[in-house]
């Protein structure tokens, strides 16, 4: 029983991300008293993430100061089910945050939108290869809801971002230099690419002369003075080399701190709690709807806060374990494969190609920036002809420059010492000839990999930790090697590299495993869909067993797309918000029948 | 291929000492604070000067003997028709009335680009732009070498500062400001505001009135030749007090300079017996 019960409030949202802030400055406006509850503390852009301070690589990049504190909330992980899972007891392959703002605070900035065919991904490879070609072990789907839908939403997170980039295809209309297997854009990005360095620059020149078709990463990172839509001013970057893990105090990169937060902050029917962690969602007697949410406040007091509606706006994985503990929804079974909470967990395939140049190149690598790249999209998702190669699916290859830091960039070649004089005589040499190129791949959803709770381990708080079983599904094996060799040969065709190297971290053999850092990018386990016996929320983000339930974010998504989560799951956010808005709020009930 | 770091020889140690013996005195202003050769060698070490030798030239004692002489007002085209050390002394600190800023010890490549841009106009000034167009590119890479490597006393400050608009300042410096959107200083210029060469100067000890003129140039669009543009965006977001508290306080910074000798030589290392 909570100690207190507060006056209840519209709308409740569990998390201050970039989901989470939005809703709020989108409900807010709307007339809707929100109340926001974040288990972090606050911290602004300005007063918490400037350098000389904020560089320094230790505090943050590997002692991860702005990511969450597995000591009172982790999961425990296995590769299957006959394994007895154990708890993650350090970061390692995925890195969620915790505070104000979010992981949103210490991403890449790298802003994508899915192709239109990932979102139709079952029918699209039935179509094209026939009804037999995806095999039973895959439990891919659609998502219900198509890009031309998503579109104005993805288009106004690139305006809140002020994405920087080269719009591949406007309007219909193909163009040289932008991405041509993008689905069409109504406008072009709103601010120009970054400028490239030279390894990405040659990269490009070999992708170009293999037949592919290379182009700015679009980017978060924002290449001149401009003010977004709510009104925030952003500052133009000045590649210093720390985003991913690093706030930025330059106001350079978007994050949902200045882009959103300050522009709610001060509106009377908004209010942000911080060190909030909310326990459990609360149902009515009947179970159809949620009453409110139960959290700790900042001195430990159990506190209810009942609310209209419950917004879920947490981290993908810990907003499927909020709904295991609280009983919202049906949990996932694998024996039997029916439920849905829990059901389509996936995660992401990575794999790297390191080209070495000879002496007459200088890339200078630490003059970066998060999303400083130059990408072919030819072999990512449905682009390029799946029917002989044995698997769906695929990954953007880029070509970064995204830090030079002096602890975690030591590219050395093939055959280098681990350690000692002849170790750092490589390094040394090598610092500045190196290109970094990375395979963003795609993750099928399979029966077999799921998120439930845990039988023996429980957190600070004695809930279940959520259990993870997974591992790299055989169909990504593949994928990610084939994407690899396509990237190796490109490495080759590079000017002036005088050796390539490379690593599938899902190679064939290799058990997935959440010690080295892979990406953040986990996805699925509350998925969107139109059938409530393969889905937690409709098409609209609304829980189908609760109608008062919207959910946010990458646990959505069905199975994972080639590209980094933040771009369209934000789409999916304002898709949602619309709905909520102009439908929902003034007649609440289920938007779809079951 | 340009040269990254400066040897000392023995060859340059012995050139340094013909230089000194050259009778320059005769055109130098300001005699008193003319620093000398064999000291602005000793600074090279310091990387405010070496970055400079990364812009085409090797920092040598040519080019410190060609910078000492075009801020003296002697060069090829006949001398920039007004010689540095006139207004910005010899040593650099300029006269201390905040109208000429403090070049001693100002990173050397920073310098350099403001005279490029000077000359070309992307940094618009009556006075500067034609005094830098008449420079060639390795006279401008010689005197700002050579005020890179001096290392000057600092004047004393001119006039008193309100104690609340100095604590203001130092607050905008070290942590910016989340209400009005304005980053920190030091995020560029570097801790205490010792700057972050090659191309972010420093503040810390640089003339109060001079950084609020920069930065009611950058707000009206006056000045605009950071490589992103990057003052603009934060200029536009300060007010007048602002700009006079950051620039009040960083006037009276002093940078730290040589602060880790961890074993003086004056200091006997204590025997350690079984």
């Amino acid at each position: 029983m909570s100690q207190r019960t507060l006056p209840k409030t519209d709308v409740v949202i569990v998390g201050g991300g970039w989901t989470g802030l939005t809703a709020a400055y989108e409900l807010a406006n709307a007339g809707q008293r929100c109340v926001v509850l974040e288990r972090g503390r606050h911290r602004h852009t300005a007063t918490s993430f400037a350098g000389p301070e904020e560089h320094d690589e230790l505090k943050y990049a590997l002692r991860y100061t702005h990511m969450q504190d597995v000591k009172k909330e982790t999961l425990t992980f296995r590769n299957n089910r006959d394994q007895q899972a154990l708890p993650m007891r350090r970061l390692g392959s995925f890195l969620p945050g915790s505070g104000l703002g979010g992981a949103g605070i210490h991403w890449n900035g790298q802003i994508w939108r899915p192709l239109p065919s990932d979102l139709e991904m079952r029918s699209h490879y039935e179509d094209r290869y026939g009804s037999q070609f995806i095999s039973d072990d895959l439990t891919i789907q659609d998502w219900g809801v198509t890009y031309d839908e998503l579109e104005p939403h993805l288009d106004f997170f690139e305006r809140i971002c002020g994405a920087a980039g080269y719009a591949g295809n406007l309007n219909g209309e193909t163009r040289a230099g932008g991405n041509p297997f993008e689905g069409s854009r109504t406008a072009d990005y709103p601010n120009p690419a970054m400028k490239q360095p030279i390894s990405n620059t040659l990269f490009g020149k070999a992708a170009e002369k293999l037949g592919y078709n290379p182009f700015p990463m679009p980017s978060a990172n924002v290449t001149q003075a401009y003010e977004n839509p709510y009104g925030a001013q952003l500052h133009p970057c000045t590649y210093c080399g720390f985003c991913e893990r690093f706030g930025c105090g330059y106001y350079a990169k978007a994050d949902p701190i200045i882009c959103v937060y300050d522009r709610i902050k001060d509106h009377e029917n908004f209010e942000i709690r911080f060190e909030a962690q909310v326990l459990q969602v609360e149902k009515s007697a009947d179970g159809k709807t949620a009453t409110g949410v139960t959290y700790l406040d900042e001195n430990g007091v159990e506190v209810f806060q009942p609310a209209d509606t419950v917004c879920l706006n947490a981290y993908a994985l810990w907003n499927v374990h909020l709904m295991l503990v609280s009983g919202l929804g049906t949990p996932y079974d694998p024996e039997t494969r029916t439920g849905t909470v829990g059901r389509n967990y996936s995660y992401q395939t990575i794999a790297a190609v390191d080209a070495f140049f000879d002496d007459s190149i200088t890339t200078n690598p630490f003059m970066g920036a998060g999303a400083l790249g130059v990408v072919v999209d030819d072999f990512n998702g449905d682009n390029f002809d799946h029917s002989e190669l044995g698997f769906l699916g695929g990954g953007y290859i880029a070509c970064k420059q995204y830090h030079g830091r002096p602890i975690s960039y030591q590219p050395v070649p093939e055959g280098t010492p681990r350690w000692g004089a002849e170790w750092k005589r490589a390094v040394r040499e090598n610092y500045n000839r190196h290109a970094d190129l990375v395979i963003h791949g795609s993750s099928v959803s399979t029966h077999e990999n799921y998120l439930d709770l845990d039988p023996t381990w429980t957190d600070a708080y004695g809930r279940p930790l959520l259990r993870m079983t997974f591992n790299f599904p055989d169909n990504d094996r593949k994928m990610s090697d084939y994407v690899m060799n396509r990237a190796v040969e490109i490495a080759r065709e590079m000017d002036n590299v005088t050796s390539v190297k490379s690593v599938n971290l899902a190679a064939e053999g290799n058990d997935y495993s959440v010690v080295p850092y892979q990406t953040t990018h986990n996805v699925g386990g509350a998925v969107i869909g139109t059938d409530p016996a393969t889905s937690v929320v409709n098409r609209y983000g609304q829980m189908w067993d609760h109608h008062n339930v919207f959910v946010f974010g990458a646990c959505l998504f069905p199975q994972n797309l080639g590209y980094n989560p933040t771009g369209p799951l934000m789409g999916l956010a304002y898709w949602t918000l619309d709905h909520m808005k102009n439908d929902y709020l003034s007649n609440p009930r289920p938007l779809m029948d079951a | 291929m340009t040269q990254r770091r400066f040897a000392k020889t023995t060859g340059i140690a012995a050139t340094l000492g013909a230089i000194i013996a050259v009778p320059f005195m005769g055109w130098a202003q300001n005699q008193e604070t003319q620093p000398a050769i064999a000291a602005l060698e000793a600074n090279l070490t310091d990387e405010r000067a070496l970055f400079n030798a990364t812009v085409d030239a090797t920092v040598d004692d040519d080019l410190l003997e060609l910078g000492q002489l075009v801020a003296m007002g002697g060069a090829e085209n006949g001398g920039s028709g007004m010689a540095c050390i006139t207004c910005h002394g010899a040593n650099g600190t300029g006269d201390g009335s905040g109208a000429f800023p403090r070049l001693a010890g100002q990173a050397g490549w920073y310098t350099y680009k403001q005279l490029v841009d000077y000359a070309s106009g992307a940094r618009p000034n009556q006075v500067m732009s034609g005094i830098a167009q008449r420079l060639t590119e390795r006279e401008m890479e010689a005197v700002a070498a050579y005020y890179a490597a001096i290392d000057a006393p600092y004047r004393p400050i001119p006039g008193e500062a309100d104690v609340s608009l100095l604590q203001w300042g130092g607050q905008l410096g070290a942590v910016g400001s989340a209400e009005k959107g304005i980053p920190a200083c030091v995020n560029c210029h570097g801790p205490s505001g010792m700057g972050n060469p090659p191309s972010v100067p420093y503040l810390a000890g640089q003339y109060a009135n001079y950084m609020t003129y920069q930065l009611q140039l950058w707000r009206e669009g006056g000045r605009d030749n950071d490589a992103m543009n990057v003052m603009s965006a934060i200029a536009s977001k300060m007010t007048d007090e602002d700009m006079r508290a950051v620039s009040e306080y960083y006037a009276r910074v002093r940078p730290v300079v040589d602060v880790v000798e961890t074993v003086p030589a004056s200091i006997d290392t204590p025997e350690i017996t079984e």
